[in-house]
């Protein structure tokens, strides 16, 4: 006999040890999520983070250990101590966000259990969230849903380690759920209300962006003129603007300081606080365009010449110049006006203003102030800048991306010896001319041309589209453009750099990767496009549907929609999903039941004896429970039995088929007409034996 | 107030499960919410939304509602498991008080798949795993004993937290069927201080008394405490001289034999007993106040005589009520003896 030998205790292996492959999910997610970081991450801590996750990794196998307590304090205040060492104290969100990798890096060594493992879901997830503040595209936005994916797979593969199909049959069920529950995500994405940011967050970054800077120095452009990156994106409800009107005006250098342009009279403007990112979708108009702009984290939009404001997130400024309220750190959307009609009075040249555009240093480049002298001399105003233009166009000027050294009097040097500049060292040059000559001038930064995007739908202006240009006052006439590259390199406006600099071979010539270098591959250039049209599409409806554009296409619904009614709309919509969830559940439950009509039968029986006090037990014949039922409740004796005869009959008289299927039904019938009296009868019963106690006390004797 | 509130709830749980070795999970009995993980990842995923909102980030909006939907998703999910799964208690079983008394029961899926359901009471809880919709699985359930009687656990908690461990539901079963629990076993004395009373003991005689040749004679007058039970234990012969032919013959067991002790000790004493000699495969009888199993031998007479003792003085559990740790309230003498302590 074996009663004494207590049930061995088996050893709880489940909520010790994770299953490997939910673990293993856990890490693919974790360098899935990894990705989007790489360029902003110091490569050490990604290497770190490798190792970690190896050696949990090797743990799992079997072939180290966890490290201790000790070795796991040490090895977390090491690395933090790296960390602070490398950040030196400057808070950043890229600092925060690789302070959070780095958690999740140290986390590894010390997840053992469940507990741990969610607490890794959790962060990780939230690296997800994190990811989408820095790159909104939608192969990045793909990348982390993917992840996030994989987050729920090993949720499932730790929750049912012994699931038969695993990944796919996990994919799978995520898939069903994701679909069910894809009308009320977009639903809610559409109506749930924009609000105001509750609390000021700045999103500082302390990489500095590629783009235009606010200073220039010769040669700045002309290493952004290396980049193939998007600077931003047009929509014009009209016809595009031929190439050579594309100059996107952005800002206005005016004051010349040590061989540097830089702007003067504007205050720095950093008052914390985002930037309102969307500017709306309703229809464009003819003359208006829409501007997706990438973040610069600088207040300056970029517009064409002689434009208004249409959308309120953009503000026009002195010199026709706009700027957002705050700094750009994220993709905004603007949307502005050509202005056509003809400007009713020339304004006038305030005297400060004028002294502004003529300030020089006091010395410095004596053979430029001599040539603009010498071209006053003989002209008016016009006469100079269309002889210097002359001049450029004449004598042999070169357009080049390799300029020269030119490390005194650079202007004179690139006038008169070295002749080969960049579109800012001629914007440089000219301005200074123009201003000895005591013409009020300035240079204007900002970008020049643009491709068309996937078929010719929109524009997109990269960053070796930036340019420099100047602006002259001519009395009578206002600021007049001139572009001293037009008259050196026209192929620089009429087509774009890539033709300009073509004999040169230095477009892009240290970006490998872009597919901007091979644009005269057709089928590099096609597929780029289309990438960048879905892209645009992405950022545009998605990724910028925010106040504006909810604002915008709620006033297109009837009834006129606010913010709170947006609210109340976004709790039904949570309200009415939980109700049709629950509703089909309950159908579908409903359905599994009224298959078997005898079962259903069955059931309302069971239910009718337990309430006579007649629990069924399990394995008694249909007659074993009528006969206990007519000693409970002799009222219904007679009923009872019939109903067990039927029962019997159904579940063991031979049919055909058939009359199966026609008698089944009368069956059922007639069994349920006999339920429906029995429930009177002792209904009946019940009543007489509360008006009786005596009786009470009998029939009590009977239902044991 | 919370214990009120408790009763409370119990009361309204029992009415809603009745009693039953049969259980179909439906949405009448079934029960969902959010585990700890769950709480906290609703806590996450307000702070999703509020960064999105501060950072006016659409797609961070988007992802919030995505994990938001996949939570209510899986909230239907996780119903589904449990809802149609039919929970049948097969067999309860039978053990030593103290030890863990398996109970088999049949977990079969209606037409959802059941996916890492877990039944529990208590303390212990087993993983039934996965059922394939249709098919079914058998589970023993240890349930923990303290007493000897009968064993009826007040609920069983079937309960399952897949997919994704943030919801569980869960349902009770609350068997009818109840386990026998045998006393403890516990050595008995080789002399013990029973003092017979000629009058029970004579409806106890034995008609094959005289049967062993091999025993001394014994004298009228002698007491059956002097019998040697440790050495008649190993050898299964009578040792001792001294036998009362009429009581204290080897083939009977006697209730009476250990005056002056518990009634539970008694009891534990002579469940040691049979196990001993059903061990032995001896022949021997039992005396109960109320019960008398007459000499037999093999494994299902002593299955029967530790029935016997097990529910010695105890009443089948009705439906309405059932203790936790076994029907029997008290011990006789108003104490509870703890099994085993005497070992």
């Amino acid at each position: 006999m074996s009663f004494w030998n207590r049930p061995k205790q088996e050893p709880e292996t489940q909520s010790d040890t994770l299953p490997s492959r939910a673990l293993l999910w856990l890490m693919v997610s974790f360098a899935l999520l990894l990705t989007p970081q790489l360029d902003r991450l110091p490569v050490w801590l990604v290497a770190i983070c490798v190792v970690l996750a190896g050696w949990r990794w090797l743990t799992q196998q079997g072939r180290v250990r966890l490290p201790g307590r000790w070795l796991r304090t040490g090895i977390l205040l090491s690395l933090i101590a790296v960390y602070l060492l490398r950040v030196q104290g400057s808070f950043t969100v890229d600092t925060a966000a690789s302070f959070f990798v780095l958690t999740v890096g140290l986390k590894w060594l010390e997840t053992r259990t469940a507990r741990d493992f969610y607490v890794l879901f959790y962060i990780l997830v939230y690296l997800a969230t994190v990811n989408f503040l820095f790159h909104q595209e939608i192969h990045w936005a793909l990348v982390n849903i993917a992840a996030i994916g994989l987050l729920l797979i090993g949720l499932q593969v730790l929750n049912a380690p012994e699931l038969p199909g695993g990944m796919k049959a996990g994919w799978r069920r995520l898939g069903v759920m994701l679909l069910k529950v894809l009308p009320i995500v977009v639903l809610l994405f559409v109506f749930f209300p924009r609000m105001e940011p509750l609390w000021s967050v700045p999103l500082v970054s302390g990489s500095a962006r590629t783009g235009i800077s606010d200073t220039m120095r010769p040669g700045d452009i002309s290493s952004l003129a290396q980049s193939s990156d998007r600077a931003f994106r047009v929509t014009f409800g009209g016809p595009m603007p031929a190439y050579r009107d594309r100059y996107w005006r952005g800002l206005i250098l005016d004051t010349l300081d040590d061989g540097t342009w830089r702007q003067g009279g504007y205050e720095t403007y950093r008052r914390p606080g985002r930037v309102n990112v969307d500017g709306g979708v309703g229809e464009l108009q003819p003359e208006e365009y829409d501007v997706l702009m990438e973040p610069t984290d600088q207040r300056w939009a970029f517009a064409l010449e002689s434009s208004v404001a249409v959308s309120d997130n953009v503000g026009k400024e002195a010199d026709d110049l706009f700027r957002f309220r705050r700094p750009a750190d994220s993709p905004v959307r603007y949307r502005l006006a050509r202005d056509n009609s003809p400007e009713q009075t020339v304004p006038e040249l305030e005297p400060g203003q004028a002294r502004r555009y003529l300030q020089l240093p006091a010395y410095g480049n004596p053979r430029a102030r001599a040539l603009a002298a010498d071209l006053r001399h003989s002209n008016s105003d016009v006469g100079v800048i269309r002889s210097l233009l002359n001049r450029f166009r004449e004598q042999p000027y070169f357009y080049t991306l390799r300029p020269p050294k030119m490390p005194n009097d650079g202007i004179d040097s690139l006038l008169f010896d070295d002749m080969r500049g960049f579109c800012a060292h001629y914007a440089g040059a000219t301005t200074f001319v123009l201003r000895s000559a005591g013409i009020p001038a300035r240079v204007v930064v900002g970008y020049q041309g643009g491709e068309s995007g996937a078929g010719d739908e929109y524009l997109v202006v990269r960053q070796y589209d930036a340019h420099a240009w100047v602006e002259a006052w001519v009395e009578g006439q206002g600021w007049v453009r001139i572009d001293p590259t037009a008259a050196i390199a026209p192929n620089r406006i009429e087509s774009g750099l890539r033709d300009a600099v073509a004999e040169e071979g230095s477009f892009l010539e240290n970006e490998w990767a872009s597919a901007q270098r091979y644009g005269d591959v057709a089928l590099i250039r096609w597929a780029s496009q289309q990438l960048d049209r879905i892209n645009y599409q992405w950022q545009r409806w998605v990724v910028g549907y925010q106040g504006q554009s909810q604002m915008d296409l709620m006033s297109r619904l009837p009834g006129g929609l606010g913010i709170k009614e947006l609210g109340y709309i976004t709790a039904g919509i949570v309200g009415v999903g939980l109700l049709i969830a629950g509703l089909i559940s309950a159908l579908q439950m409903r359905r599994g039941a009224s298959r078997d009509r005898y079962g259903r039968v069955l059931g309302a029986w069971y239910q009718l004896c337990e309430r006579a006090g007649v629990p069924v037990r399990s394995g008694e014949t249909p007659s074993a429970l009528a006969s206990r039922l007519a000693a409970a409740e002799p009222a219904v004796a007679d009923a009872a039995r019939l109903f067990a005869r039927m029962v019997n009959s159904h579940y063991y008289r031979p049919q055909s088929k058939s009359a199966a299927a026609r008698d089944g039904s009368d069956d059922v019938q007639r069994m349920r007409r006999l339920l429906a009296t029995m429930k009177r009868q002792l209904r009946k019963a019940s009543k007489t034996q509360r008006s009786n106690s005596r009786s009470l006390a009998h029939s009590g004797k009977h239902s044991d | 107030m919370s214990r009120l509130i408790r009763s409370r709830w119990q009361r309204w749980i029992n009415r809603r499960i009745p009693r039953s070795d049969v259980q179909l999970l439906t949405q009448r009995n079934l029960f969902i919410l959010p585990t700890a993980p769950g709480v906290v990842f609703g806590v996450l995923l307000l702070i999703m939304l509020i960064t999105g909102i501060n950072y006016q980030n659409s797609l961070i909006y988007l992802v919030t509602f995505l994990l938001g939907a996949v939570f209510v998703g899986a909230m239907h999910q996780t119903h589904r498991n449990l809802a149609g799964l039919e929970l049948t208690l097969v067999q309860a079983g039978e053990g030593f008080a103290g030890d863990d008394i398996l109970f088999r029961l049949r977990a079969a899926a209606g037409k959802d798949d059941a996916i890492a359901v877990t039944l529990s009471d208590g303390d212990s809880s087993v993983r039934v795993g996965h059922v394939s919709s249709g098919q079914s699985a058998d589970v023993a359930l240890p349930v923990n004993s303290a007493f000897r009687g009968y064993l009826r656990p007040d609920s069983i908690r079937i309960e399952t937290r897949f997919p994704f461990g943030l919801l569980k539901a869960w349902s009770w079963m609350r068997p009818v069927s109840a386990a026998v629990v045998f006393p403890r076993p516990i050595a008995a004395p080789d002399v013990a201080s029973s003092v017979d009373d000629g009058e029970q003991t004579a409806s106890s005689r034995s008609p094959e008394g005289n049967d062993h040749a091999e025993l001394r004679p014994w004298r009228d007058g002698d007491m059956s405490q002097r019998v040697m039970w440790k050495r008649f234990a190993r050898s299964g012969q009578m040792v001792v001289a001294d036998w009362e032919a009429d009581k204290g013959s080897p083939h009977w067991l006697d209730f009476n034999a250990f005056a002056g002790t518990d009634h539970e000790v008694r009891l534990s004493y002579l469940a040691w007993l049979v196990v001993e000699r059903g061990k032995n495969g001896a022949r021997f009888g039992l005396n109960l106040p109320g019960q008398v199993i007459e000499p037999d031998s093999g494994p299902a007479h002593a299955a029967r005589c530790l029935r016997a003792l097990a529910v010695w003085g105890e009443e089948k559990p009705r439906e309405a009520l059932g203790a936790p740790y076994g029907t029997r309230r008290k011990t006789d003498s108003g104490r509870r003896v703890k099994p085993g302590a005497v070992i």
